[in-house]
C-alpha cells in the first residue's frame, strides 16, 4: 500500500499555509498590542513592533481618563449584558413552547418565527429607525436592548436542544402536579443550560460588535456604544474636536480594550462557538 | 367523539399557559420584525417625511431613486465588493480548512486554527483600527515593501486601493470562520470512506478529491448561500471606513439607504431603495440556489 501521505510539494504548501495564516493573522495583533504599551514617542516609531522599547501604560491612561472610553465601555457592558440576557430568555420561552408537539396551531406559530428571518435586518434600518421613534426609543439605553431582545435564529436553536429532552420527564412532573411553568422553569431551563450558553455567548458578541443598530438608533454621544466611539477616534476625532494629536499609543489602547472582552470570552467559552457555528451551518 | 373544532379550540384552552409563555415572543417579532418591515415597504410609496402625514405618491420614488447616479454608482460598489468578498471568502476558507486537515499535529492545528478565527470576533471598528497601523505610513506592510527599494505609500488616502482594501480586511476577519464550518464538516466525514479509499490504492491527494470535496458538497451550498444572502447588505465596514475621498469606491447600497434615511430624512426615498434591495437580494440568492441544486440535495 501506498503511503497515506501528500508528496512533498503539497506538504510544503500545506506547512506554508499554515505559516503564512499564523502571521498575516497573529502579527497585527500583536503590533497593536505592542503599541498600545508603548511611551507616545515610541509608539510612532516605523516598523514592525512586536515588543514595547519603552513599556508603558500611558496611551490606556490617557484614552481611559482624558477620552473618557470608560464612558462608552460602560454603555456597551450594561447594553450588552441586559440585552443578551433578555435575549436568551425569549430564546428559551419561545424555543420551549415551539418545541411541545402537543400544542395546537405549533406549526403556524413556528413559521411565523422562521418568516422573521427572511426580513434582512440591514435593510429595515430606515423603518426601524422611524418605528422607535414612533415608540420613543430613539437615544435611550432602552432602544438599544429591546430591538434584538428576540432572533428566530435562537428561539430555533434552543427550540430543537428542547425537543432532544424525553417529553416522559415532563408528564412526570405534570402528574405530580407541576404546572406548566413550572416545568419549564425548574425541569427543561435547567437541562438546557449549554444551549443557552451557545445562544447568549453568540448574542454577547453580536451586540458588543454591533454598529449598524446604534449608529440607527443613537446619535448622543454620551449614550453610544464602544465600536462607535472607537470609529470616532481613529478617524475623525483630530478633524473635528480640534484637541491636540491622539496618539499610536493611545488609538491602539482603545482598540485593545474594545477587543479584549471578547478574546477572554472566547478563551473561555470556545466550545460554545463551535456549536454556534454548527447549528448555524444547519440547513432549514 | 366531539367535533374536531371544539377538541383542538379545548386542547387550545388547556395549553393557555404556554400561548401566554409565547407572547412576549410573539409580540417581539410583531412589533420590531414585521411591523418595521410592512412599513417600509409603505414608506416607500409615500413622501419623504419621517413624522406626521405622509401622502402617497404612488411610484415617484422608486423613480427618483433609480434615476439618481449614487443609487446606480452604490449598485456597481455593491456588486464589485460584495461578489468579490463571497469569491475569496469562499475559496479561501475552503482551502484553508483542507491545509487544516492535512496538519496531523493536534496542537499545530488547534493554533492556526484559533488564530485565524480571532478577527472574526472583533468588530469593524477594531479591525479598521488594527489595519490602520498594519498599513500606516510607517506601519509592517510599508516596511516590508521598503525592504523590495519602494516609497512607502499611505494606502489609506489612496483612493485607487480603498476597494481592495476593504475586500482585504473582510478576507482578513471573516476566512477563519468559515474555515471552521467546512472543518466540522470534515471532521463528520465516516472513516471508512477514506479507509476504502486506501485499499483501493487511492494516494492522500486522490482521497482528498474524491471523497473530502464530494463530501463537502451540502457544507458548500450552504456557505455559498449564506454568502449569497450577504453580498448586497454590507455596511459595517463601509459605515466605519468611509471618509469623503473614498465614498465614491466604497459607498455600497446600504450606506446609501443609511445616509439618505437617518442623515438626510428622505425615508420615503431610502425605503423605495431599501425594498428595490431586498428585492435584489431575494433574486440573487434565488438564482445561487438554483446554480448550486441547493434544494434539490
Amino acid at each position: 500500500m501506498k503511503p497515506d501521505r501528500l508528496p512533498i510539494v503539497l506538504r510544503a504548501l500545506v506547512w506554508t499555509t499554515a505559516v503564512v495564516v499564523v502571521l498575516v493573522m497573529g502579527l497585527p495583533m500583536l503590533n497593536v498590542l505592542a503599541v498600545s504599551f508603548s511611551t507616545p514617542a515610541s509608539s510612532e516609531n516605523p516598523g514592525l513592533v512586536l515588543f514595547p522599547s519603552d513599556f508603558s501604560v500611558e496611551g490606556y491612561s490617557f484614552v481611559w481618563n482624558t477620552i473618557d472610553i470608560w464612558r462608552p465601555f460602560l454603555n456597551t457592558v450594561f447594553v450588552s449584558v441586559m440585552g443578551t440576557i433578555i435575549h436568551a430568555l425569549l430564546a428559551a420561552l419561545g424555543g420551549y413552547v415551539l418545541s411541545r408537539s402537543d400544542l395546537p396551531c405549533r406549526k403556524a406559530l413556528t413559521t411565523f418565527v422562521l418568516l422573521t428571518m427572511m426580513i434582512p435586518n440591514e435593510l429595515t434600518l430606515v423603518s426601524i429607525y422611524a418605528v422607535n421613534k414612533q415608540f420613543g426609543l430613539i437615544n435611550s439605553y432602552a432602544g438599544l436592548i429591546i430591538n434584538g431582545a428576540a432572533s428566530g435564529f435562537s428561539v430555533l436553536l434552543m427550540r430543537n436542544y428542547f425537543s432532544c429532552i424525553p417529553s416522559s420527564l415532563s408528564e412526570a412532573a405534570r402528574i405530580d402536579g407541576c404546572s406548566e411553568t413550572g416545568i419549564f422553569w425548574r425541569i427543561f431551563l435547567p437541562l438546557s443550560k449549554p444551549g443557552l450558553a451557545t445562544v447568549a455567548t453568540l448574542e454577547l458578541i453580536r451586540r458588543w460588535n454591533n454598529i449598524a443598530m446604534t449608529v440607527t438608533l443613537v446619535s448622543d454621544m454620551a449614550k453610544t456604544t464602544l465600536p462607535v466611539v472607537l470609529r470616532w477616534l481613529l478617524f475623525e476625532m483630530s478633524s473635528t474636536s480640534g484637541t491636540a494629536y491622539v496618539y499610536a499609543n493611545a488609538r491602539m489602547a482603545a482598540v485593545v480594550i474594545s477587543a479584549i472582552p471578547l478574546v477572554l470570552l472566547y478563551a473561555f467559552a470556545q466550545r460554545f462557538f463551535v456549536a454556534g457555528a454548527l447549528s448555524g451551518s444547519i440547513k432549514g | 367523539m366531539p367535533p374536531k373544532g371544539q377538541s383542538t379550540f379545548a386542547a387550545a384552552l388547556r395549553h393557555r399557559s404556554l400561548y401566554l409563555m409565547f407572547l412576549p415572543v410573539a409580540l417581539y417579532f410583531l412589533l420590531f420584525s414585521y411591523y418595521p418591515f410592512f412599513k417600509g415597504i409603505l414608506m416607500s410609496f409615500q413622501a419623504n417625511r419621517l413624522i406626521g402625514p405622509r401622502p402617497f405618491v404612488g411610484l415617484a420614488n422608486y423613480r427618483e431613486v433609480i434615476a439618481d447616479p449614487d443609487f446606480i454608482r452604490s449598485i456597481f460598489n455593491s456588486l464589485v465588493i460584495g461578489l468579490a468578498d463571497m469569491g475569496l471568502y469562499f475559496i479561501l476558507s475552503l482551502f484553508l480548512a483542507l491545509c487544516l486537515a492535512e496538519l496531523t499535529k493536534r496542537s499545530v492545528r488547534r493554533t492556526v486554527q484559533t488564530v485565524s478565527y480571532l478577527p472574526y470576533l472583533f468588530s469593524w471598528s477594531v479591525i479598521a483600527g488594527i489595519w490602520v497601523l498594519v498599513f500606516d505610513q510607517r506601519g509592517i506592510v510599508n516596511t516590508i515593501v521598503g525592504l523590495f527599494g519602494a516609497e512607502p505609500t499611505f494606502f489609506l488616502a489612496e483612493p485607487g486601493m480603498a476597494r481592495p482594501l476593504i475586500i482585504g480586511m473582510g478576507a482578513w476577519r471573516s476566512i477563519g470562520y468559515f474555515a471552521v464550518l467546512f472543518v466540522v464538516a470534515i471532521n463528520d466525514i465516516d472513516p471508512t470512506l477514506y479507509e476504502a479509499a486506501r485499499i483501493d490504492g487511492a494516494s492522500r491527494l486522490r482521497q482528498i478529491a474524491s471523497v473530502t470535496i464530494p463530501s463537502l458538497r451540502p457544507t458548500m451550498n450552504v456557505v455559498i448561500v449564506l454568502l449569497a444572502m450577504g453580498v448586497l447588505t454590507h455596511f459595517d465596514e463601509m459605515f466605519v471606513m468611509q471618509n469623503a475621498a473614498n465614498k465614491t469606491r466604497i459607498g455600497t447600497l446600504l450606506l446609501y439607504i443609511f445616509d439618505m434615511g437617518i442623515t438626510k430624512f428622505k425615508a420615503g426615498f431610502a425605503t423605495a431603495g431599501a425594498t428595490l434591495v431586498m428585492a435584489g437580494t431575494l433574486l440573487l440568492v434565488s438564482l445561487v440556489r438554483k446554480a448550486v441544486k441547493y434544494d434539490e440535495a
